[in-house]
């Protein structure tokens, strides 16, 4: 453990030896496209789908009338909603699931697409959220007994003491800020075969999927088909970022016309429809105020939040709360009172909001709270960092609990943020940055320090469809002492085949390369929750460790036998027995291992394997503190990103290479959402974005260079001390990004701008000063 | 939604502009682009026309009405329709009024696009449809010189 050795996948991905779902081909595989609305919000009259049907090579064409009889025709959401799965009487998003059609090639599913003929009468679009909740707004979702478009109110923390709290207050300052609509993007869309066997009953599926037992058991309720006769394969998946948590209509589809037609048949996506109907993320309209001393210690903070889900709320949100973990919100800063309430609408849009990168809305609450802060401190005429220092959590003050009821375990922001300014140079930057503006040039400094929640988790906040987020591992030890652990969980390039590795191989005293993690099938891995929310490492990592301990147990039995002396006179020392006060004799788990098939004591079990299921006792909280500076160009508005910092706490680090992978891959996409994402639509609900053309992804001519370092505050409560970090950089950077551009044109009397900070909206606010006429 | 418009003078008199303008036969042919046509009555018709917006290329079928609001001055237009799974939507009004030397053909159109052509093509929608409305005007002139 802490070592960073080399990842053990990677040679299959460097040699282009992966196994991705679209690999998979077997025998008689069809192949199936899907027929996507052009209309935002319409009535169908009427579907003619006999010119497609008569093409060549079709073999199947299916409506939300066939998957009706077969009672496919509606699936439920993970927030507790219904979506169409084949559009039925209606559409309610532009690229909206109307018909699919199943032929011999994909070539000539998608020319038959065009062959069918749907007679489309177009209703009024509703795309604000805002017009959405006004009262003659048309009433988008008929099926539902509520006839408006607001879903659910949702709130946290007391109300009445945060009126009061702000009632007395000498300073309040308040503040619309906006996170865009943004997509995960994998490099991998979504994709699936479905191969049902009508002999034995049986449904192999392929699927990119980031929670593959979550899927079979979805599958198992929705379509009828025993659980055990279904078994789920996740292969290698190219990226996920929370994409691949959701069951889409493709896959129900998928299913179904394997079913019909007896045959396996494929489904993946084009980019497209990757970007338009599948799973976005963010789409908050937030307003945040924070009531505060003259000295800047804050002391209330109240939110009000329009949440924008799309035409079903289908945002995948395993917690007990609609909003997720937005009640982080007060983030790093011991509020004393603290009250926030987001209200969801529906819209004609792509429904299936997902945490992307960040456990169920945190990176939104992370955002709003690091960039009021920052409108607080320019208010106060306060130095950012100075009014972080005033109004940290303090090391102390563990385990805390926040005004809106969480328990965080463990901290240390002040030394977190203090070694990120003295490794930046802070001061230094500072007056760079006085004599830049004496010139009239705008160099700006960002600070985000913000505090993470992962590791879904506790079964009294978690689950899915009632499933308590608990996770999973399964060692068993072959007689050489060679290893195999499967997991519940499922990677999508974080590293996992070598990080459990690491932790399994240090609690058995063994190498990581006698260990090989397989992860994926749900024929051979223990019961999961999946990967996503960053709760590999503090779940299915706590109960890789835990399972290891508890072959440890029997293993010291074998041992004392092999030793010939009494079971608690064994010392294990992290490599080998021994026996107490013996030095000299010991035997490794290699040798218990060969002992365990050839030599077990009178009265114990053959054989040296384990499963351990973990239920964490509480999420761990991981922080950080994130430091950008910028230069702006005068002329152009084009923002350089001159250095980044990025300290990171974790608590215990496995492999720190792996941690400064994921760190620099988060901010990356923090960084592409700070500058060039956003998914708009148009007032009649074209989706303006669905395509890597207008939806930027930054290639590495853009990247900044990311420095990186960390401080290590350990998690109290899990096994190895570990807290899970491939969402913070995501969560953390868009903050530290806009608190600095807007530092730059403070000057200017700037306050906020919203993402993403397209260089044409620098390029009018410095117009609009006069800056560069 | 997209909004175009525009005038043009014609040196007919305003009943024989009138005439043409009202009468499928006539009008079909100056569509751009046209690949096949179906008149079905007196005031409308089918056309299949070949476009090209971006990078999304294939054929519309588009269903045009043509009704007088104020006859041998005021006219509706409406063209519905669409293809390679996009939608159009325009609504257009064509006045006639009489000047020195001839009739003063002005006109407005409103109209919505969905699907991938909105979406893919959004930005490039806009130089193309001026384009074919230029390619129109062009078609009614020659068609105008003969009668």
């Amino acid at each position: 453990m802490g070592k960073s050795i080399a990842r053990k996948e990677d040679p299959r991905f460097l040699r282009g030896k992966g196994r991705y779902v679209d690999d998979v081909i077997l025998p008689n595989m069809l192949y199936m496209a899907i027929l996507r609305s052009p209309y935002a919000h319409a009535r169908i009259r009427r579907i003619d789908t006999s010119a497609a049907l008569a093409a060549p090579g079709v073999k199947l064409v299916l409506t939300g009338e066939d998957l009706a009889k077969m009672n496919l025709a509606w699936m439920p959401t993970l927030n507790g909603d219904q979506q169409m799965v084949l559009a039925v009487d209606k559409v309610l998003f532009q690229y909206q699931e109307v018909a699919a059609v199943v032929a011999e090639t994909r070539a000539q599913a998608e020319d038959a697409l065009q062959l069918i003929e749907v007679d489309y009468e177009p209703l009024p679009v509703v795309v604000d959220p805002f017009k959405a909740l006004e009262p003659d707004a048309p009433i988008l979702r008929e099926d539902r007994e509520k006839k408006s478009n607001h879903i659910w109110h949702w709130e946290s923390g007391d109300r009445e003491e945060t009126e009061n709290v702000f009632r007395d207050a000498p300073v309040v300052v308040k503040q619309d800020v906006r996170f865009q609509r943004v997509h995960p993007s994998p490099l991998e869309p979504c994709g699936c075969v479905a191969d049902y066997n009508t002999v034995t009953g049986r449904l192999t599926f392929y699927v990119t999927s980031q929670a593959p037992h979550v899927h079979r058991t979805v599958i198992a309720m929705l379509s009828g088909i025993p659980e055990h006769q279904i078994r789920v394969i996740s292969p290698d998946i190219g990226g996920g970022f929370g994409n691949k948590v959701g069951v889409y209509p493709g896959y129900v589809i998928a299913i179904a016309a394997s079913v019909k037609l007896g045959v396996p048949v494929k489904w993946i996506e084009t980019r497209t429809e990757n970007i338009a109907s599948t799973s976005f993320a963010r789409d908050f309209h937030m307003t945040c105020e924070i009531a505060a001393r003259e000295d800047g210690k804050v002391l209330g903070l109240r939110v009000k939040t329009i949440a924008d889900h799309g035409a079903f709320d289908a945002a995948a949100n395993p917690t007990k709360f609609p909003a997720g973990l937005f009640n982080i919100v007060t983030g790093s800063y011991d509020f004393k009172a603290a009250f926030v309430e987001v209200d969801a609408v529906y819209t004609n849009k792509a429904p299936g909001g997902v945490a992307y990168r960040c456990s169920f809305r945190v990176t939104e609450a992370a955002y709003l709270i690091e960039r009021t802060m920052d409108v607080l401190a320019q208010r106060l005429k306060i130095d950012p960092a100075e009014l972080r220092f005033r109004n940290f959590i303090r090391k102390d003050q563990f385990p805390y609990k926040s005004p809106t009821g969480w328990v965080y375990d463990s901290g240390d922001y002040e030394k977190t943020l203090k070694l990120a300014l003295e490794r930046i140079g802070y001061d230094e930057l500072r007056k760079e940055q006085a004599e830049k503006r004496a010139r009239g040039e705008f160099m700006g400094i960002g600070i985000s320090t913000f505090t993470e929640i992962v590791g879904g988790g506790p079964k009294n906040t978690f689950d899915i469809l009632g499933i308590k987020m608990f996770d999973s591992a399964e060692i068993r030890i072959h007689p050489t002492g060679k290893v195999i652990a499967r997991l519940g969980v499922r990677h999508q390039g974080q590293g996992h085949e070598t990080t459990f590795a690491q932790i399994i191989a240090e609690e058995l005293g063994l190498s990581a390369d006698d260990v090989l993690i397989e992860e994926g099938d749900t024929d051979t891995a223990p019961y999961g929750l999946g990967t996503y929310a960053s709760r590999s490492t503090p779940t299915a990592g706590a109960a890789a460790a835990l399972c290891a301990r508890r072959i440890r147990e029997k293993a010291r039995k074998i041992a004392a036998h092999l030793l010939e002396v009494g079971e608690d006179d064994v010392v294990w020392d992290g490599t080998a027995f021994s026996a107490k006060g013996l030095p000299g004799k010991s035997v490794t788990m290699k040798d218990v291992a060969f002992a365990a098939y050839t030599d077990v004591p009178e009265g114990v079990e053959p054989g040296l394997e384990a499963t351990y299921y973990y239920d964490p006792p509480n999420l761990t909280f991981p922080h950080g503190a994130y430091i950008a500076v910028v230069d702006i160009d005068k002329g152009t508005g084009a923002v350089k990103v001159r250095r980044f910092l990025a300290v990171d706490d974790c608590g215990n680090v496995i492999n720190p290479m792996i941690v400064e992978g994921q760190v620099h891959g988060g901010l990356t996409e923090g960084f592409a959402i700070a500058f060039m994402q956003d998914i708009p639509y148009d007032s009649n609900g074209n989706c303006l974005a669905p395509n890597w053309m207008d939806y930027l992804v930054p290639t590495a001519l853009d990247t900044p260079h990311w420095e990186t370092d960390r401080t290590v505050t350990p998690s109290p409560h899990h096994p190895i001390g570990a807290k899970g970090v491939g969402e913070s950089p995501n969560v953390g950077s868009p903050a530290a990004f806009v608190n600095a551009v807007v530092d730059a044109l403070s000057p200017l009397g700037v306050e906020h701008i919203d993402m993403p900070l397209y260089p044409w909206k620098i390029w009018e606010i410095l117009r609009e000063h006069g800056i560069n006429e | 939604m997209l909004k175009y418009g525009g005038e043009y003078t014609i040196k007919l008199p305003r009943e024989e502009v009138w005439k043409f303008i009202t009468d499928p036969h006539k009008v079909v042919p100056c569509v751009p682009d046209l690949i096949e046509s179906n008149i079905e009555g007196d005031n409308r018709f089918q056309v299949i026309v070949k476009v090209g917006i971006g990078p999304v290329r294939g054929k519309f079928k588009l269903e045009c009405e043509l009704s007088p609001i104020e006859p041998g001055a005021v006219m509706a237009m409406l063209i519905k329709g669409g293809g390679m799974g996009s939608g159009v939507e325009m609504n257009a009004e064509v006045k006639l009024s009489d000047t020195d030397d001839g009739t003063l053909l002005k006109w407005e159109c409103e109209g919505a696009i969905s699907g991938p052509i909105a979406s893919l093509g959004g930005r490039l929608i806009d130089n193309q449809a001026k384009k074919i409305i230029q390619q129109v005007f062009e078609n009614l002139e020659k068609a105008f010189a003969s009668v």
